[in-house]
Parts: structure tokens; sequence; C-alpha cells
């Protein structure tokens, strides 16, 4: 067995997995925060003001990494429920259960800060254009998973029932994705592409950059640190975790 | 800057759901332990009888 795959069947350990998350999460948390701090001050401070939209532009800086993120982190979160209910693995049943409020965190964010720069900007902060309705979805789903997750009392259940909503709801994704082309929408089209050629300027593109590495990388900190919270109330009462509450006193 | 108030606003509302997103898992973590500390505690103090019988 090679040295990867013995650390992957390690992992799936709840005191390892314990130890592996409690190391990890504040250094994903860490460099997330000066990659983002970086992208903030590039993009409040050094990125000059939209020739149309004024500094309201810069609220794009945060509002569009966010929503990447809302439409990521759900497919994550699918992908690890699809293998907890095919190989039945615990360590991503609470993986898939602790991206849930990350994600919904995002999609608030995008929902709030969207609506924050169309009140200047289109003159309303709501509009049940297609792209923000079902971005709202994306919140209920999100929000469902977690009531579902919580409302049962057997925690593997739970987080069975909750996988097959988030597997289920994963039809969503493209639809937010591509709802700006299918419908007419007060949403602007796609202006960003990491991988082509965008419609915007050059110069205003590495804070948004720094935003996007900024929030994955956070977002791993985030994971790490709800899923060994998950894990340890999943393990409450073993020996390992009453000696690591002696061990924190 | 134009449209100060708005962008400050959106920052606020981004710094806002990070922190709660930063410190939700660093209280439930804490807490937990804490259960389990007092209740390990708590067994440590019941007294155990010899003859396994309950106390009457």
């Amino acid at each position: 067995m090679n040295r990867l795959l013995r650390w992957f069947h390690q992992l799936g350990s709840p005191p390892y997995f314990d130890r592996f998350a409690a190391r990890w999460a504040r250094w994903a948390y860490g460099a997330g925060l000066l990659v983002m701090a970086w992208g903030i001050w590039q993009g409040l401070f050094v990125v000059p003001a939209d020739y149309q939209q004024g500094d309201s532009f810069r609220i794009l800086y945060i509002h569009v990494p966010s929503a990447w993120m809302s439409l990521a982190v759900f497919a994550l979160m699918a992908i690890y429920a699809a293998i907890a209910l095919v190989w039945r693995i615990k360590l991503c049943e609470i993986l898939a259960m602790a991206c849930a409020p990350i994600g919904a965190a995002f999609t608030l964010i995008t929902l709030a800060t969207g609506s924050i720069w169309g009140k200047p900007m289109w003159g309303t902060w709501w509009d049940w254009d297609p792209r923000l309705t079902t971005e709202l979805i994306l919140l209920f789903l999100y929000l469902g998973i977690i009531g579902l997750y919580h409302a049962i009392d057997d925690r593997r259940a739970a987080a069975r029932a909750a996988g097959l909503l988030a597997i289920v709801g994963v039809v969503l994704l493209p639809v937010i994705r591509y709802s700006v082309v299918w419908w007419h929408s007060l949403h602007q089209g796609q202006t960003i592409s990491l991988l082509g050629p965008s419609k915007m300027d050059p110069s205003m593109m590495p804070p948004l950059l720094a935003m996007v590495i900024g929030t994955h990388v956070w977002f791993v900190g985030s994971l790490l640190a709800r899923a060994r919270a998950d894990n340890l109330w999943r393990e409450a009462g073993k020996d390992w975790v009453r000696k690591l509450g002696e061990a924190t006193r | 800057m134009s449209y100060q108030n708005y962008v400050i606003a959106a920052y606020v509302v981004f710094a806002v759901v990070l922190l709660w997103d930063f410190l939700a898992p660093r209280i439930r973590t804490r807490q937990l332990l804490r259960a389990t500390r007092l209740l390990a505690a708590r067994k440590a103090n019941v007294p155990s009888s010899p003859t396994g019988e309950l106390p009457r």
C-alpha cells in the first residue's frame, strides 16, 4: 500500500482526523485571511474606479468569489454525499454536512452584497430576476439540508437523508450558472472568465484572483474546523474524546 | 470614493459573516470538550457501592 493510500485510510480514523483538522484548520484560516487581506486592499485602494459604476464596482471583489463559492461548495457537498451514500464512509458524511453552513454563508454574502450593489446601480434592492431567484432557492436548499440534518436524532440516518437532498439539489447549479443565458435577465451575463478572455480590464483582475484563491483556502479551514466539531460530537463518550477534553482543560 | 456607504456596507456584511464562520465551529468544539470534561468529572465523583447495589 503506498503512502498516500495509507494516509487516506488513516484519515478515516476519528482521532487521527481530529488531530489532522486541529493542526491544519488554523493554517488554512491564516493563509486564506492573508490572501484575502491583500485582495481587499488592492480592490479597495489600488485598482482604479470603473468609468461607469464608479467605486460601487469594488463590491464585485467580494460578491463574485462568494457567488462562485456558493456553487462550488454545493457541488463538493453533493460529491461527498454521493461517496458517503455509496461507500458508507463516515468521514464523507461529516465533510458533506460541514459544507452546508459554509455554503449557506457564502450564498448569504452573495445575495446581500448583490442587493447592496443593486440599489445604486439598478435602483432597487431586489428583483425577481432568474439569477437572483435561483440563488435565493440555493440558500433555501442549504438551509433545508442543515435543518434536515439536525431534525433526525440518528446522525448517520440524518446525514444520509440530507446528503440525498444535496445530490438532488445539484440540478439547480447549471440553472443558476446559465440563467443569464437562458432567460432575459437584469443580471449581467458572464464578464469574468479565469480560463478564457474576460470583458473585465486586466488591471482589475489580480485582486479578484486573490479573493477567489483566498475564499477557497478559507473554505478549507472552515471545512476542517466544522468537520472536527461534528466528529467530536459523534464520538462524544469515547475514550480519546475524554482524554482530549482533559488535555485542553 | 463614490457610493462609499454601499461599499462599506457590503464589506461589513462580508466580514461579519466570515467572522461568524470562523467563531461558530471553535465555540462548538470548546462546548463539546467542556461537556466531555464535566461529564467525566461527574462520573468520577459518583460514589460506587462495593456490592454493586443501588443506594437506598
